[in-house]
């Protein structure tokens, strides 16, 4: 892996600068060297250094500070380490300024310059897993691979590329497993904001109490096992975008602090006296009715018309049923890869079925589906058999108690307790099982006091 | 016959010098030999009071015998490379020459009581390290092993002396693998 960086010994001393090349290449690093700043400036412009050990003092008319100048126009993200012998604080100070990474004076420790470069090494590392996982993702939550030729759809992601660069608040309401996260990542990664953070929190997951120390951080001693300050998902998202799922069910409180946050762009930590100042763009996601809850009085108006700026309503699937196939072709193409099974494709009947099928669970319960039957399918085209479970489902549902008279409500607890016990208590295998994400799960299993 | 030239420059602790050239053979399979070497003084930095390792290293080149294998200096001197305040060894890396140093080794340096067994072992990690280097072996991430780097004695103490199987397996003719 070393010699994925390669580095390069500036001196005009061929002793120092081949006696520091040898010892990293013993290292296992691929090292060049240059007698002057001129030539590493032409080898710089051949290749990408990782790491430019620089002498300060080299005659010619470009000393290390010059050589380190025109090495970072190349290469603005290489790691320069000035190297002299006449140690003074101006011109540590001056290398420093001028954006050396490190300054060492000759002789060094052998340990010193290992930990140093080691360390360097490691933060490339990161930055490079960093910039491939970023890549990976905005691969994943792009507008152009959002499928459907649902007009609706193409109507609601023309709106998110055109919003993408706006600072302006996304309000995202749609049924559990709709895509809303998909949308709100999409719109982060079309925009400025793509190189910075996107940070998602499920409002439903948590109590009031831990719900505002996530958001907003805490203090040290803010309460009982605050050992130390945290940093909040608001601080974590500045500069990028924050996520608040399932926006509708947040306390009171918490309304008005989010309020403040909106019209502000500031906040104290739980227990914090200092104000906190960031700039963060604000996506939230629900699947009730907002305008209804403000309505009822459970949701703030003010509240309401801050996330409201851009409103953005994702479409059920049974809405627009002429996705099914283009997204059960998507899924079992992509499943094909994780699951290490190639298929031909879906039979007719299959595609009858899964077109006449309601789809509560939206896109997600879709995507379940293609992968069971996929796990359990046994030719090379999935079949009408192998999506009998769809059917069992509505079957196992009518063997639930429902006497007359029981509201809505009423049955979706039992089968959501139902659900749970089959699960032996996997919150994650149930959500998967019903069809909804696991925040949305959580909330349910909060408002209906459900035991697991 | 492959044969690795073992020898002091100036006077060196016999015993070390013995357990070296015995058991840096038999690791490499390579046939021992005796050679007697110049003494180091040429290579004397009086600013630093040390000994330039590099100018070392090109005098053995020149005198690395036509039949020599390998030829693995051993030295009391301490030395350096111009931007390291000292160096335990140095080699030709792939190269056919290699030199230790002793005089960091002992517990003596340190202001500790002596100890001869934790010398020799040290003396002898050292060896295999930089003998490694003249067969293309890099440092080894592998803290046991003799590839591993050492830029203190904790850490020479804390390897053994032999290879790791990754880096047996990269020389010609393999090394005794670690049980």
């Amino acid at each position: 892996m070393k010699n994925h960086w390669p580095i390069l010994v500036v001196d005009d001393e061929e002793v120092m600068c081949e006696s520091l090349a040898a010892w990293l290449r013993e290292d296992g690093y691929a090292v060049d060297t240059a007698a002057s700043g001129r030539a590493a400036v032409d080898k710089a412009r051949q290749r990408d250094y990782a790491i430019y050990f620089v002498d300060l003092k080299m005659p010619g008319g470009m000393d290390g500070i010059e050589t380190m100048m025109q090495v970072r126009r190349l290469h603005p993200e290489a790691s320069i380490i000035i190297i002299t012998a006449y140690a003074t604080v101006d011109t540590a100070i001056t290398a420093m300024k001028e954006g050396a990474q490190e300054y060492i004076v000759k002789p060094c420790n052998p340990e010193e310059i290992s930990l140093l470069v080691n360390r360097i090494i490691k933060v490339k590392n990161l930055q490079r897993e960093n910039t491939i996982l970023r890549k990976k993702l905005s691969r994943k939550y792009c507008t152009h691979d959002v499928i459907s030729k649902n007009a609706r759809m193409r109507e609601i992601l023309a709106l998110a590329a055109e919003v993408a660069s706006l600072r302006s608040t996304v309000l995202i309401q749609g049924e559990s497993g709709t895509g809303k996260e998909l949308v709100a990542r999409a719109i982060h990664n079309s925009g400025d904001r793509a190189q910075k953070p996107f940070v998602a929190v499920s409002c439903a997951a948590l109590a009031e109490t831990l719900l505002e120390s996530e958001l907003f951080g805490h203090e040290r001693g803010a309460f009982t096992g605050a050992m130390q300050q945290k940093q909040g998902k608001f601080e974590m998202a500045d500069g990028g975008t924050i996520l608040l799922d399932e926006i509708g069910d947040i306390s009171p409180k918490l309304q008005v602090d989010l309020l403040r946050v909106l019209q502000e762009r500031s906040f104290y930590r739980v227990g914090g006296s200092e104000e906190v100042r960031v700039d963060v763009r604000v996506i939230a996601a629900t699947h009730v009715n907002l305008q209804q809850a403000v309505a009822e009085g459970r949701f703030r108006d003010d509240l309401f018309y801050r996330l409201n700026v851009i409103e953005i309503r994702i479409p059920p699937l049974r809405e627009r049923r002429e996705d099914i196939p283009l997204l059960a072709a998507h899924f079992l193409e992509r499943l094909s890869h994780e699951l290490g099974k190639e298929l031909d494709g879906i039979s007719e009947g299959a595609l009858r079925l899964l077109m006449d099928y309601n789809w509560p669970g939206n896109v997600r319960e879709l995507e379940n589906a293609v992968e069971r039957a996929m796990v359990t399918c046994r030719s090379r085209m999935l079949s009408e058999e192998d999506f009998a479970f769809l059917a069992l489902n509505g079957a196992a549902g009518k063997a639930l108690n429902f006497p007359a008279g029981m509201t809505l409500q009423d049955m979706e607890k039992q089968l959501i307790a139902a659900t749970i016990q089959r699960a032996g208590g996997n919150i994650k295998e149930s959500a998967a099982a019903l069809g909804i994400d696991r925040s949305t799960l959580y909330e349910k299993i909060k408002r209906y006091e459900i035991p697991r | 016959m492959k044969y690795l030239y073992v020898g002091g420059m100036a006077e060196v602790d016999g015993e070390a010098l013995e357990s070296i050239r015995g058991r840096v053979a038999a690791e490499f399979a390579l046939s021992p030999r005796e050679i007697r070497l110049p003494a180091p003084g040429f290579a004397y930095d009086p600013i630093r009071g040390q000994y330039a390792s590099t100018e070392l290293l090109e005098n053995l080149v020149r005198r690395c015998p036509p039949d020599a294998f390998k030829l693995l200096a051993v030295t009391e001197c301490d030395l350096f490379i111009p931007v390291l305040t000292f160096v335990y060894g140095h080699a030709q890396l792939g190269g056919r020459v290699a030199l230790v140093s002793l005089a960091r080794l002992r517990q003596e340096f340190y202001g500790l009581p002596p100890n001869r067994e934790v010398f020799v072992e040290r003396a002898l990690k050292e060896a295999l390290h930089e003998t490694g280097h003249t067969f293309g072996l890099v440092h080894c991430a592998d803290r046991n092993c003799a590839m591993a780097l050492s830029t203190n004695v904790r850490q020479i103490d804390s390897k053994r002396a032999e290879f790791c199987a990754a880096c047996a397996a990269r020389l010609p003719r393999p090394a005794r693998p670690r049980e």
